[in-house]
């Protein structure tokens, strides 16, 4: 995940490209060390280098890579034909590159024939079996065809070799969601969470998970991340706030009768209202008197 | 005794200098064959996994307080499970990697030529400095030492009555070796061959690693008392949103 410094300064480039000044070829080094999809502004600057010589000469061995981002980049366009002639330029540096296998797979991937990218990507798997980028591809590829329960498969598949990658359990846990399968993604935010238990992030999308699994106890765990990521946010995450009154207010609906006074925090609830009337009054006012009414219907 | 020996510029000129820039020199070379001896070792997908498995277990222990109690009783069970838990490695397992991989003809060749690679200049570079820079005052360590070391530092000098600060080149050759990792680092980038020490260390301690890891970790996992941390996120998130309020 891209910080917030990072971000700030790769926009700051991004303007400073946009309007003249130089500075393209930092701009690219960023967007690929961050790992950023910016692909149309990386095609228009990364072709502007490759097709002047003097610039592409100047560029030495780093030219080959960044032959390799626009390509990816051109794909990402659906520029077909760039990126054909980016990686026939490639494949003749060279021949019997990996590298160069995985981009003519994807350029395969780009043109829609799944069949023969999925068979190019199985011939390169046979010769490297523990590749992470070409797996990742082939769930890529399910995915885009629909079929979301084959990717589900290939993507278990490769976790349970690769469980350290943290980027594929963000992608699994959301397939799940996508799919209501709330239990195995609330297990995927847990694999998050114990992995960056700093990030935010996880904290709330396991507590939306856990709030939409309902039950009592799910939701008393699910106000305590709420709580957490309040904590990790330094209060100003508005969903956060929003869901800590939503489950007071499930709560005690769901033990309406059973006198379970909540011990543990008790002015939180209204103290999550406050914060979010006065995050309003700042920022929408005119949408404070929606706010006001809705809360009032949840108190009760 | 307390007197000072003058020692020939000379020395300085042609021993000192020269070694250091023959062992610096040699280093560079061994680099560049290393890279181009590089074969490129398939990872061996039980290994991998091995290592994604410990980086795992070792999250679960270091994050245990984040996740509810019953999560992470589940995972403790996953992973330490007598049958088919996955740090479970069963005592008669854990020699034999060591046995196979001695065996495996690629590992085998690889640790050879890293081997070979290390010592065959080592040996040169100390053999070519016995024959000519043996039998003299080399160099004066600044500091005083005890008698202990004279047979250590003073190899070929064969005078007894020499004050041990006063060594032979040899003792040179030695503190180059251990010395010029540094400016190995510095010219040559992180990751050079001339990793000696590291490599000796290593070759010491060697042992299968992944199935000793692994038993520790469980171990490491067995000994963790979960105590949820969430609640008290609540007070503080309490105390930051009064903070807020102000």
């Amino acid at each position: 995940m891209v910080s917030k410094t990072e971000e700030t300064q790769l926009n700051s480039l991004e303007n400073q490209v946009d309007n003249g000044g130089g500075g393209a070829w930092e701009y690219l080094c960023l967007v690929r060390k961050l790992k950023a999809r910016r692909s149309e502004k990386v095609l228009k600057y990364g072709l502007s280098i490759l097709n002047d010589p003097k610039k592409r000469s100047a560029l030495g061995p780093e030219e080959w890579t960044l032959y390799e981002q626009v390509a990816i980049a051109a794909m990402d366009c659906q520029c077909l034909d760039v990126a054909k002639d980016c990686i026939k330029a490639l494949q003749k540096k060279f021949p019997e590159s990996k590298r160069v296998g995985r981009l003519n797979g994807m350029l395969l991937e780009a043109k829609g024939s799944w069949g023969e990218a999925e068979k190019a990507y199985s011939s390169l798997l046979e010769d490297n079996p523990l590749d992470q980028v070409i797996h990742k591809r082939r769930v890529a590829m399910a995915k885009a065809q629909g079929n979301i329960s084959g990717a589900i498969e290939s993507l278990n598949k490769y976790l349970e070799i690769f469980m350290a990658d943290h980027e594929a359990w963000r992608e699994l846990a959301e397939i799940y969601v996508s799919l209501q399968m709330y239990k195995q993604a609330a297990f995927c935010y847990e694999e998050l969470i114990l992995s960056q238990p700093t990030v935010p992030l996880y904290h709330l999308a396991y507590a939306d998970v856990l709030y939409t699994l309902g039950g009592l106890e799910n939701l008393h765990t699910a106000k305590k991340y709420y709580a957490s990521t309040i904590d990790l946010t330094g209060g100003k995450n508005t969903r956060a706030l929003f869901g800590i009154c939503l489950c007071t207010s499930a709560i005690a609906q769901v033990s309406k009768g059973r006198n379970k006074e909540d011990k543990e925090s008790p002015e939180l609830h209204s103290l999550a209202a406050t914060a979010l009337e006065k995050d309003y009054k700042q920022r929408a006012s005119d949408k404070l008197g929606l706010l006001t009414s809705a809360l009032r219907s949840l108190k009760t | 005794m307390a007197e000072d020996l003058v020692l020939d510029t000379a020395i300085r000129d042609w021993v000192l200098i020269p070694l250091s820039v023959v062992m610096v020199l040699i280093g560079i070379l061994r680099y560049f064959v290393s890279k181009l001896m590089l074969s490129s070792q398939l990872p061996d997908p039980k290994i991998v996994k091995e290592g994604q498995i410990i980086v795992r277990a070792r999250n679960l222990r270091a994050a245990a307080n984040f996740i509810p109690p019953k999560s992470f009783r589940s995972r403790r069970v996953y992973f330490s499970n007598e049958e088919n838990g996955l740090l479970f490695v069963p005592k008669g397992q854990a020699q034999n990697p060591q046995a196979q991989m001695f065996s495996d003809p690629n590992m085998a060749m690889d640790m050879m030529k890293k081997n070979l690679s290390m010592i065959i200049p080592q040996t040169l570079t100390f053999a070519w400095v016995n024959f000519f820079f043996s039998g003299f005052v080399a160099a004066k360590i600044p500091f005083p030492l005890t008698q202990r070391f004279r047979s250590m530092l003073q190899n070929g000098i064969d005078l007894s009555t020499v004050d041990v600060s006063y060594v032979s080149s040899r003792s040179w050759y030695f503190l180059n070796l251990f010395g010029l990792r540094g400016l190995f680092s510095l010219i040559l980038g992180e990751e050079n061959a001339t990793d000696d020490t590291q490599r000796m260390m290593q070759m010491s301690g060697f042992g299968f690693d992944p199935s000793k890891n692994l038993g520790a970790e469980k171990d490491g996992l067995d000994i963790v008392q979960h105590e949820w941390a969430l609640p008290k996120f609540e007070h503080r998130a309490e105390a930051v949103l009064k903070k807020l309020i102000k």
